[in-house]
């Protein structure tokens, strides 16, 4: 045996570090930063799927040009009052954040979140089409709207059921626990049996909630092709797809509650409801931030239960933007297109890291 | 001894790792757990094309074929992905009106009489539609399969009881406004519908107001690239529907299954469906359970001017990459010979045959319901050919849907369906 010091001890800490690090960084540069670059290369180009895989150069190099046909159009105008109603709560947002700041009921990083979401509304909504103009892309923008009403309805709904259960189900008895694996058992499901049960549940020949509003003397709603329907039926299939992870964070936060605080609530006669109001959210409030990023950043890449379950149809209703890349890239074969989409989704998403990012920093501070 | 078995062992095995060449092929049609290798006994489109491949793969010596998984509802879109990774399958079926699309690209390998008749296929016996189906620029680029067209699927007890057969056959309507009038008749007589139709989900209803524009000879667009959807043909063409489910005389809410069930309840006297059912609506009508008991396959019924109905092939290409190994090209124009040579049984379930000598066989002429519709052949149209056809497809599903289902004005939707056909066709 040699005596000679293995070629690892005579590493330093750094460098064993970086060497630790270099199979993560390695898969992270490959499966996640070339793509991310390459698909960014790709949106600048006029990029025929089909036609490059069978020549190369098939491609041409167009600038921004993908960017501008999707989000931009011909005589596009700014006005304060283009959609006066969500104008108005743009500008409602920049308001409160102000006063709330004042007041001391909001903090910095949380004011600043909301005044930007404010002011970006009131811009973004005052765009229009004028007279004699039009959208080169028709579809882009009120998918985008979609995408995020389709947010706007789950986040919100997954968020306080996950919570409401969650606070039901935190007692240590057996029925509980049971009752804990029933409701995440729906999260392990994929999406394909997910959307197909909700298919069959939904649907009004056979569906269950049809012999229900059958059995109560109702006509059966066709709830997957009516355009009032149709979103929040794909809502409510994701609602119960992904109740479980959310409970989950919510259980492990509410059992890192003290239990001094509830015995010194239940002397000064606050049980019940007036408990979970003034005791347990308080003390939930960085795990329920936490959640609701998760999920809006999770949401926004819906794309399963609108493509199985409605098409994206009636009439677009339920067109999701995922959805819209997916078909532009692989339907149309236009993959220069798609990924400015899909930079576009990467930007939105992005913004949202960041305020998930400052709102956890601040709350160490 | 020992030695001995084993030598003959691997012996054996590297003689049929020589001689065995592994066919990948890619369908849609849907799944069929035991097909079977007996192709004349399977029912419905998935049983009859797998039994036909399982019966290939068993039979064709030296060939094994593997059926890859694929979904219907992304066929396309999983076959174009496969081509882009380099990796398509060996044969795979598509439409007609995707050759354009295919073939434009260099995709598909051009197939020589040479190699065709080396194979055992004899272009010579395909029907004129079924050879233009696969040229393209004057190259054959397949082997068809079919012609499938959409269909008038009728109820005859319904028909009856509404006054509406006449020596066996039913009394179909002549106009807008005879349709209208036997649908009302129906509604009185029996309570049900008069028609069904998938409206919701596939383009089924896109295809019912295409064959009502070709039946006043016009076009969604010309051969030009010019998109002609925003005119008085499409407005009468969609009216003539939506005047339907304004009285209540038919569902314009029903998906393709719901649709289908509903003409299977005994609910709808028509349903509006392709070629592809004729065989699983007779198997249903057998049955003792279904609403359904007198079944009948009508052709689609001229309303105006001239007979159409919207019609496609099934044809089977082999992508070029693959013609670079000589072996394996031909393996996979084996396996297409096997298929041309059961074109009768895929016309078992209710397309039409594409060659001469099986549609002039009393086998053919023998298979339920056959004569019923034997002037499909003649009135089968499509749009002209185009890139981006399955774009085009949608946005008509969308538009027309908006109109039965959110009740957008027609005018609206044909401008607004004429913009993006028309952006479609420029790119």
């Amino acid at each position: 045996m040699s005596k000679a010091k293995s070629p690892l001890r005579r590493l330093n800490e750094t460098q064993s570090a970086y060497l630790l690090l270099l199979p993560f960084l390695l898969t992270y540069g490959l499966f996640l930063i070339y793509p991310f670059f390459r698909g960014v290369w790709i949106s600048l180009h006029d990029w025929n799927l089909l036609q490059v895989a069978f020549n190369p150069d098939a491609k041409q190099f167009v600038g921004f040009e993908n960017y501008v046909r999707v989000m931009w159009g011909r005589n596009i105008e700014w006005s304060p009052w283009a959609r006066p109603v969500l104008q108005t709560l743009g500008l409602l947002g920049i308001a409160a954040a102000v006063t709330l700041n004042r007041t001391r009921r909001l903090t910095g990083a949380t004011a600043i979140a909301l005044g930007l979401a404010g002011v970006a509304l009131f811009l973004i909504a005052g765009v229009y089409a004028g007279e004699e103009g039009r959208w080169f892309d028709r579809r882009f923008w009120p998918t985008v709207g979609n995408t995020v009403l389709f947010v706007g309805l789950t986040v919100p709904g997954v968020t306080i059921s996950a919570l409401l259960i969650a606070a039901a189900l935190n007692r240590e008895t057996r029925a509980m626990g049971l009752l804990r694996t029933l409701f995440f058992l729906s999260q392990v499901l994929s999406v394909t049996v997910v959307t197909l049960i909700w298919q069959i549940m939904f649907s009004p020949r056979q569906g269950l909630i049809a012999n229900i509003t059958e059995l109560s003397g109702g006509s059966p709603i066709t709830w997957l092709t009516d355009e009032r329907f149709a979103m929040a039926a794909i809502v409510i299939a994701t609602i119960w797809w992904s109740l479980g992870i959310a409970m989950i964070l919510f259980l492990a936060g509410l059992q890192d509650i003290s239990k001094d605080l509830f015995e010194a609530g239940a002397l000064d006669n606050c049980t019940g409801i007036r408990a979970f109001w003034y005791i347990t959210l308080p003390n939930l409030k960085r795990t329920i931030t936490l959640v609701i990023i998760l999920q809006i950043i999770l949401h926004f890449q819906v794309f399963g239960q609108s493509h199985l379950m409605t098409q994206g149809g009636p009439n677009d209703e339920t067109q999701v933007l995922v959805r819209y890349i997916y078909q532009t890239a692989f339907r149309d074969s236009e993959l220069g297109r798609a990924s400015a989409m899909a930079v576009f989704l990467f930007v939105i998403m992005g913004a949202f890291s960041i305020v998930q990012f400052l709102v956890g920093r601040e709350e160490k501070d | 001894m020992k030695h001995l078995l084993t030598g003959t062992l691997l012996a054996c095995a590297c003689a049929s790792a020589a001689t065995a060449q592994d066919i990948t092929l890619g369908r849609f049609f849907g799944a069929c757990e035991d097909a079977g290798n007996d192709t004349k006994a399977s029912v419905g489109e998935a049983c009859i094309i797998q039994s036909i491949i399982n019966a290939a793969d068993a039979e064709i010596e030296g060939v094994s074929i593997e059926t890859l998984p694929t979904d219907w509802g992304n066929y396309y879109d999983q076959i174009k992905a496969a081509y882009a990774g380099g990796t398509p399958p060996d044969v795979h079926v598509m439409h007609r009106h995707r050759v354009p699309e295919f073939a434009g690209f260099g995709a598909l390998a051009a197939l020589t009489e040479d190699d065709l008749s080396g194979a055992g296929i004899d272009p010579a016996d395909w029907t004129d539609s079924a050879r233009d189906a696969v040229t393209y620029n004057g190259e054959i680029y397949g082997v068809p399969m079919d012609l499938h067209a959409n269909l008038w699927h009728v109820n005859m007890d319904l028909m009856a009881e509404a006054g509406l057969v006449e020596n066996g056959e039913p009394v179909l309507p002549s106009s807008p406004e005879e349709l209208l009038e036997h649908a009302r008749q129906l509604k009185e007589a029996t309570g049900q519908n008069y028609l069904a139709a998938d409206f919701a989900q596939f383009p089924i209803g896109v295809r019912l107001v295409l064959a009502l524009m070709w039946q006043q000879g016009e076009n969604i667009f010309s051969e030009d690239g010019t998109a002609t959807i925003d005119n008085d043909a499409a407005q009468v063409a969609v009216e003539t529907i939506t005047q339907l489910f304004a009285e209540d005389l038919s569902n314009p809410q029903l998906n393709y299954a719901d649709s289908q069930q509903s003409f299977l309840n005994g609910e709808a006297a028509v349903l509006v469906n392709g070629t592809w059912v004729v065989d699983f609506y007779t198997a249903e009508a057998a049955k003792e359970e279904t609403g359904l008991d007198n079944y009948y396959a009508a052709d689609f019924p001229t309303l105006f001017g001239e007979g159409a109905t919207w019609a496609d092939s099934h044809i089977w290409v082999i992508p070029s990459p693959v013609k670079q190994d000589a072996e394996k090209y031909s393996a996979a124009l084996k396996v297409l010979a096997f298929i041309n040579e059961h074109n009768v049984d895929w016309a078992r379930t209710g397309h039409m045959a594409v060659r001469n000598s099986v549609l002039e066989s009393d086998e053919y002429a023998a298979l339920p319901h056959r004569t019923e519709y034997a002037g499909t052949a003649d009135i089968a149209r499509d749009t002209p050919p185009a890139e981006n056809y399955g774009a085009i497809q949608d946005v008509l599903n969308r538009e027309l849907q908006a109109i039965w289902l959110t009740d957008k004005p027609v005018d609206d939707a044909l401008a607004d369906a004429n913009i993006e056909v028309q952006d479609l066709l420029d790119r």
